[in-house]
């Protein structure tokens, strides 16, 4: 029997991979789809809370999450591309030009 | 009619709207007159929001609620708005032709905003932070041609989704342990919670979350990048209005949702805000750029405020408002003088400020003015600010039982001596250094002339005559929290 526990258990190795995808990966697309593995981690902690919890809100909130997160993945490409066109480089270690 | 009680955020999105459709057909020469027409228009309906206020109450099943700080937060975010959309007017030759694009994100973010200061749902709570922040994206990055900008712009992105991504899921877990999003009911059922650990990390994470959007210790690193990166106007808003969005939802958070949990949390909002204050004082004292210096020196104003929650009492909670108001004047007067000083867009040196004073004596006295009122030096309007937050913080010392909050007194005296120092540090190469040759005169068109009067006029007589003002918050005030 699948309980609440196993949802949260994936949910928080999803989060986890995320996190560390965000912070080892050296590529901006790669960072922002770890961004998107973390969101949806979030998601899914938010899917099963509502159905064991017997409430709908969770559920409705996740489609906010799902179209905010969408909208925020169409900023970041069109600025990451942006970037590329300047720089030839989707890399991190290109972002220096700042410093003290 | 419960749209009746949204009808200032849908006034905002329908300029925005508007602006965006008419600068599809609008020819080149006519996007000035453009920017400055839906200046016109918000300050008409910023106008009416102060002479006819709307009716107070609470809309879709208690998730917005329009309150008498919600409204004061309205006025201020719409004040905002036209001082930007002014200030973009200003600023055509930096933003080119597409300065009409600029004002319509301008003015989603400040919707988004005025959203964020009602919000009484996480729903709400976070799709307002999230159209506050996809806004800044694009005008962060806003200046394409520039590197520097859309390294900031990617920096702020990947930041900011972070930030986003924590707090949602620290919302999750206060909904798996709460049942419901709604900040009444979590208020309800907060008490028998206080012991339960999903429910501790899961406000642990929101605050985090919340914390990077106000930019504090130790979630500031973002901060000084973006700052220096993004166009002046950008810099100047997301310091000024940006800041105020922040701290009025983490009162929200902090006072209507979870008040028992973060009275128990107080000695660490204490221990952050004391950190925030020190790093950001610290960092600024070795910075040449002044964009960069006023990052940091926005952390640590992020601190002082940070300090009026943590006092928990309504004291403090006046305290941060008013400093709001007076951060917004010396910041936008700072910024406008620092964009008629500067004629290159990639160098913001305190060096080059050098012989301001007899390029354009008036550019030079209001950068003074900001940054005196910034430091806290009497009798201008961040004295007063600051006088009002340190009073808060004593006052919760004195009805605390035993210790009070001297450490915490004793940091933020510390950091505003700090703070002296490197202002006033750029006044003086400001006045005592000889101009750069090639330096030309400042010319100043006549809005950007009013808009430094304005500035100052308001730094000085808040800091004059502050009474007014804080009465008036305290009438707003009243009844809020407990």
């Amino acid at each position: 029997m699948i309980g609440l526990e196993q949802y949260l258990i994936v949910s928080a190795v999803m989060f986890g991979l995320g996190l560390l995808g965000l912070v080892i990966r050296r590529n901006v697309l790669v960072m922002l789809m770890s961004l998107e593995l973390m969101l949806n981690a979030a998601n899914l902690a938010l899917v099963s809370f509502s159905r064991f919890n017997g409430d709908l809100d969770g559920q409705v909130f996740v489609f906010f999450t799902i179209t905010v997160a969408a909208a925020e993945v169409a900023v970041g490409l069109a600025l990451v591309i942006a970037f590329f066109r300047k720089r030839h480089s989707a890399g991190v270690d290109e972002l220096k030009s700042m410093r003290l | 009619m419960e749209l009746t009680l949204i009808l200032p955020e849908i006034a905002v999105v329908v300029i925005g709207v508007i602006l965006l459709l008419i600068d599809l057909w609008a020819p080149p020469e006519g996007k000035r007159p453009l920017i400055a027409a839906a200046a016109v228009v918000a300050g008409l309906v910023c106008i009416c929001l102060f002479v006819f206020p709307p009716a107070l109450g609470e809309a879709f099943g208690g998730m917005f609620v329009m309150d008498a700080l919600a409204l004061f937060m309205k006025q201020f975010f719409m004040a905002g708005a036209v001082l930007m959309l002014l200030f973009c007017y200003v600023a055509y030759d930096r933003l080119g032709g597409r300065v009409s694009e600029y004002g319509v994100l301008v003015l989603f973010a400040v919707a988004g905003m005025m959203f964020a200061s009602s919000s009484n749902h996480f729903a709400l709570f976070f799709v307002s932070i999230e159209l506050i922040t996809v806004s800044f994206y694009v005008l962060v990055g806003f200046r394409r041609e520039s590197v520097m900008s859309l390294e900031a712009g990617i920096k702020y992105l990947i930041l900011s989704a972070f930030a986003s991504a924590v707090m949602v899921y620290g919302i999750a877990l206060v909904y798996g342990s709460a049942a419901t999003l709604s900040f009444d009911g979590i208020a309800a059922v907060e008490g028998g919670l206080t012991d339960n650990a999903v429910f501790l990390v899961g406000l642990l994470l929101v605050t985090a979350g919340l914390g990077f959007k106000i930019a504090v210790f130790p979630f500031q690193m973002w901060v000084p990048d973006v700052y220096q990166g993004a166009p002046v106007t950008t810099t100047a808003f997301l310091a000024a209005v940006s800041k105020a969005a922040g701290f009025i939802l983490l009162i929200r958070l902090v006072f209507t949702a979870a008040p028992e949990t973060f009275r128990q949390w107080q000695p660490l909002l204490m221990i952050i805000a004391g950190a925030t204050i020190l790093y950001g004082n610290l960092c600024a004292i070795p910075q040449r750029n002044l964009k960069r210096l006023l990052g940091y020196s926005s952390i640590a104003h992020a601190g002082y405020m940070l300090m009026g929650v943590s006092a928990m009492n309504a004291a403090g909670r006046v305290g941060v408002l008013f400093y709001l108001v007076a951060y917004m004047f010396a910041v936008m007067g700072v910024f406008m003088a620092l964009y008629l000083a500067h004629g290159n867009p990639e160098k913001d040196d305190i060096e080059s400020l050098g012989g301001l004073h007899l390029r354009s004596p008036l550019v030079a006295f209001s950068m003074t003015i900001g940054l005196v009122s910034l430091a806290g030096i009497p009798p201008l309007a961040g004295f007063v600010g600051k006088f009002l937050l340190i009073e808060a913080v004593v006052r919760d010392g004195m009805s605390a039982t035993g210790g009070g909050h001297a450490w915490l007194v004793a940091v933020a005296v510390i950091g505003i001596l700090m703070s002296i120092y490197y202002y006033l540090a750029v006044v003086r190469s400001m006045y005592r250094n000889a101009p750069d040759a090639r330096a030309k005169p400042v010319s100043i068109h006549v809005i950007g002339r009013i808009y430094l009067y304005l500035c100052i006029a308001g730094v000085v007589i808040f800091g004059i005559l502050p009474g007014g003002l804080v009465s008036w918050i305290k009438g707003v005030m009243t009844g809020f929290g407990s």
